[in-house]
């Protein structure tokens, strides 16, 4: 069987993998500082879409706001959104999906958070960096200044990169674990 | 089967009960958080459940915590982690295979590095113009450094269609270039492209399509192009005699998320003959 064979020498090959991945384990302690870093860089997301979307936003601030939330992702980070009704994914890059966003022009949005996230394991990726995955729930309401809302409850699936970076502070080398958000997976829940 | 859903059900509230269930009140907007803490957000998530290495709170256990991968905690979650509104799970084979699994001598835990599962991943191409489903077969392929997931396989009907194994069942007394053919210098191959349609005949007996070299072939000159992924599931064949499938639910209640929706014991043979079926080959 030439699939299985091909599962059984992966298997086979996992010793080396495991002794690079052993050389840069994170410890647990050193997880959590790391989860706590990447949720406040969520938290600034929510933050930002709600400004962006606000119609009372102008529009050059909004525009300010877009360019402070994709210095919070890595370059060419996705937007795949799929609903109850459309199980296909549909693509916006994160600019794009943002100008959509302040297009729609709400004269109010509400983005509101449940208190339940799950945080993925770190897994190594053969560039070096670490990947995660923070799953949110989240409610967003918007409203039109003729009174119409729309309100949906969507699950977010947002990749993670983790990188251990140097700086360098009064001469001396800092290293310090970099965190950027990367592709995010909007499903529409039936919650 | 309504019993076990029930002692399920209760075995489940009863995990919950230490947890603390915050109603948020968003103006007309009453919501109940405990399905989305029941739900199995994530692939992540349902090893570390069926590990036994998240505790009743949700958070992550690690080696030197107490509860971790202990008999009751998993007691607790594996029940938890079946389709319970499906009909094809025997019940039968729900409380054998968690016997196996939950054995207090010899437990048995998934790996995520472990190998031997595998992504059945729904996408739509348009090909020739025309848009069509396209299923790709992943597996995750450990590297130098760290892992990635790898394209193991792909299923497109028009390729299946267009390179059908040829029947060969019985005897071909039509479809062949005579055994002399080359004293004519192969002039008479020009048969064989006569009709595409029986081209196969013309092939060696043991021919069989590679339909990844083909998929990656039509990529590159343009004629497939991708569109959009659809759905997914996983296959697992990593614990010995047994086969699990594993299926993302979006739907109310506690039994939510990526949860098993198949379940089969099966020998090495039986093994690879669902690998076949599931890679349609």
């Amino acid at each position: 069987m030439k699939r299985l064979g091909l599962i059984l020498f992966i298997l086979a090959g996992m010793a080396f993998g495991y002794t690079a991945q052993a050389q840069t384990e994170i410890s647990p302690e050193r997880k959590r500082a790391i989860d706590s870093l990447a949720m406040e860089k969520i938290r600034d997301l929510g933050k930002y879409i709600s400004i962006i979307g606000n119609k009372q936003t102008p529009f050059s601030e909004a525009k300010r706001v877009i360019d402070r939330t994709l210095e919070l992702f890595v370059e060419d980070a996705q937007m795949g959104v799929s609903s109850l009704y459309k199980q296909e994914v549909t693509y916006y890059g994160i600019r794009e999906y943002l100008e959509r966003l302040m297009l729609l022009n709400y004269d109010k949005v509400k983005i509101e958070w449940f208190n339940i996230q799950y945080i993925s394991d770190l897994e190594l990726q053969p560039d070096g960096r670490y990947v995660g995955v923070i799953t949110i729930f989240q409610r967003f309401e918007g409203t039109s200044d003729d009174g119409l809302i729309y309100k949906d409850v969507t699950k977010k699936d947002i990749t993670v990169y983790v990188e251990r970076k140097q700086t360098q502070i009064g001469g001396k080398l800092i290293g310090f674990w970099d965190v950027l958000l990367g592709d995010i997976r909007v499903v529409e829940t039936t919650k | 089967m309504h019993k076990q859903i029930l002692s399920t059900a209760i075995i489940l509230l009863l995990v919950l009960s230490s947890y603390h269930i915050n109603a948020q009140n968003m103006g007309d907007f009453k919501y109940d958080e405990t399905e989305l803490y029941a739900e199995t957000k994530q692939v992540n998530q349902f090893f570390r459940r069926f590990n036994g290495e998240e505790d009743k709170h949700g958070e992550r256990l690690y080696e030197k915590d107490k509860d971790f991968r202990t008999y009751k905690l998993r007691k607790k979650y594996v029940p938890m982690l079946f389709n319970l509104e499906s009909g094809i799970l025997a019940d039968a084979a729900k409380e054998k295979f968690s016997e196996m699994v939950l054995d207090k001598e010899d437990p048995v835990y998934l790996d995520f590095h472990g190998g031997a599962w595998l992504c059945e991943l729904q996408t739509i191409f348009t090909y020739k113009g025309v848009e069509d489903e396209l299923t790709l077969f992943l597996v995750l392929q450990e590297e130098e450094v760290g892992s990635k997931w790898v394209i193991d396989g792909v299923y497109f009907e028009p390729f299946h269609k267009g390179l059908k194994n040829p029947d060969n069942s019985n005897f071909n007394d039509r479809k062949f270039l005579h055994p002399l053919s080359h004293e004519l210098g192969f002039m008479n191959i020009f048969r064989v492209f006569n009709e595409s349609d029986s081209l196969e005949y013309f092939g060696h007996k043991n021919f069989e399509p590679d339909y990844l070299s083909l998929f990656f072939y039509e990529i590159k000159n343009g004629s497939l192009r991708f569109n959009t992924v659809k759905d997914l599931k996983f296959h697992f064949f990593q614990i010995d005699g047994w086969y699990l499938e594993l299926t993302y639910f979006n739907r109310d209640g506690l039994n939510s998320g990526w949860l098993i929706s198949n379940l089969l014991e099966v020998d090495e043979k039986n093994r690879d003959i669902l690998l076949n079926y599931i890679y349609h080959e």
